[in-house]
């Protein structure tokens, strides 16, 4: 029995509102309650130690392509990281709301990111940054198509960056509720489908886990990449 | 195979020293001339004069 009648499939995606004030920014920002601050001890507690080994290990992983000065740019994107893994983790919760599931607030991500490293990219090296524009040992006829497709393809990232987020997570949110509303369904008229649908939903779970977490560091590691054509 | 090429491998004379697709400053040129001529394309049909069509009386 649900508590409540959804009208369509996409109303568990409005952002949910209290006393008319949206929660979409408590939503984002609230997750932070669940990361440990370092205390002033040289051993933390174990949980502190995980959390920081962690952290450090992905900072590791994202930034050693980047060269010294791109270094500048780790708390943003770790920071970033982190916030996107937690953000999707919890909106795998039941009835929680997944503040990446909104397309504005990942185009609100993407979109100054790739910019500032577009301007970096023009401010500190205007030359190699041009330079991407136009493959080495392009032949001659083709180098007028090639870069404004390249112009195209480059002004298309954030918007690639965005969307993907976007759709992953809500396509995997969408699965779970048809597959859900498909398992309640048939526990009446046949025990052994439910029940099939159950593994199916468990499984999909497990994908949409690992989904959450790839998502997050898919997005940042495409933004530390556009950082290492500018920097 | 790696890295943006030097200039070292390619000697380029004339018009090719400057535009050409395998050094560094030819590609730049290269980006820049395709920019400047598309703006210089877009700017003459925007400010062309426009024919004004001369209405005869019957």
């Amino acid at each position: 029995m649900t508590l409540t009648t959804n009208l369509n499939l996409f109303d568990q995606f409005l952002v949910p509102k209290l006393l008319g004030m949206s929660l979409l920014i408590p939503a984002m920002l609230l997750t932070t309650v669940l990361i440990y601050n370092p205390q002033d001890r040289w051993l933390s507690n174990p949980l502190t130690t995980l959390q920081s080994w962690l952290i450090a290990k992905a900072t590791k992983q994202i930034m050693t392509p980047v060269n010294k000065p791109g270094h500048k740019w780790s708390l943003m994107l770790i920071s970033l990281l982190t916030m996107l893994i937690l953000n999707n983790l919890l909106g795998l919760l039941p009835y929680t709301f997944t503040p990446t599931t909104q397309l504005s607030m990942n185009m609100a991500l993407a979109l100054p990111l790739w910019l500032a490293t577009v301007l970096i990219g023009l401010r500190n090296n205007p030359t190699s940054s041009l330079a991407h524009l136009l493959p080495e040992g392009t032949p001659t006829p083709l180098i007028p198509i090639l870069i404004l497709i390249e112009t195209i393809s480059l002004l298309i990232r954030p918007i690639a960056l965005a969307v993907r987020l976007t759709a992953n997570l809500t396509a995997g949110h969408l699965l779970m509720h048809l597959i859900s509303t498909a398992a309640l369904s048939l526990m009446t008229t046949s025990t052994l489908l439910a029940g099939l649908t159950l593994i199916i939903l468990t499984l999909l779970m497990l994908l949409e886990i690992a989904v959450a977490m790839i998502q997050a560091y898919v997005f940042t590691l495409l933004l530390s990449l556009y950082l290492q054509e500018n920097v | 195979m790696a890295g943006p090429d030097a200039g070292n491998q390619h000697q380029f004379t004339g018009f090719q020293k400057y535009f050409n697709s395998y050094t560094l400053t030819g590609r730049k040129n290269c980006v820049i001339a395709t920019y400047s001529t598309l703006a210089a394309i877009i700017l003459y049909f925007k400010l062309r004069p426009k024919k004004v069509s001369s209405v005869t009386e019957k």
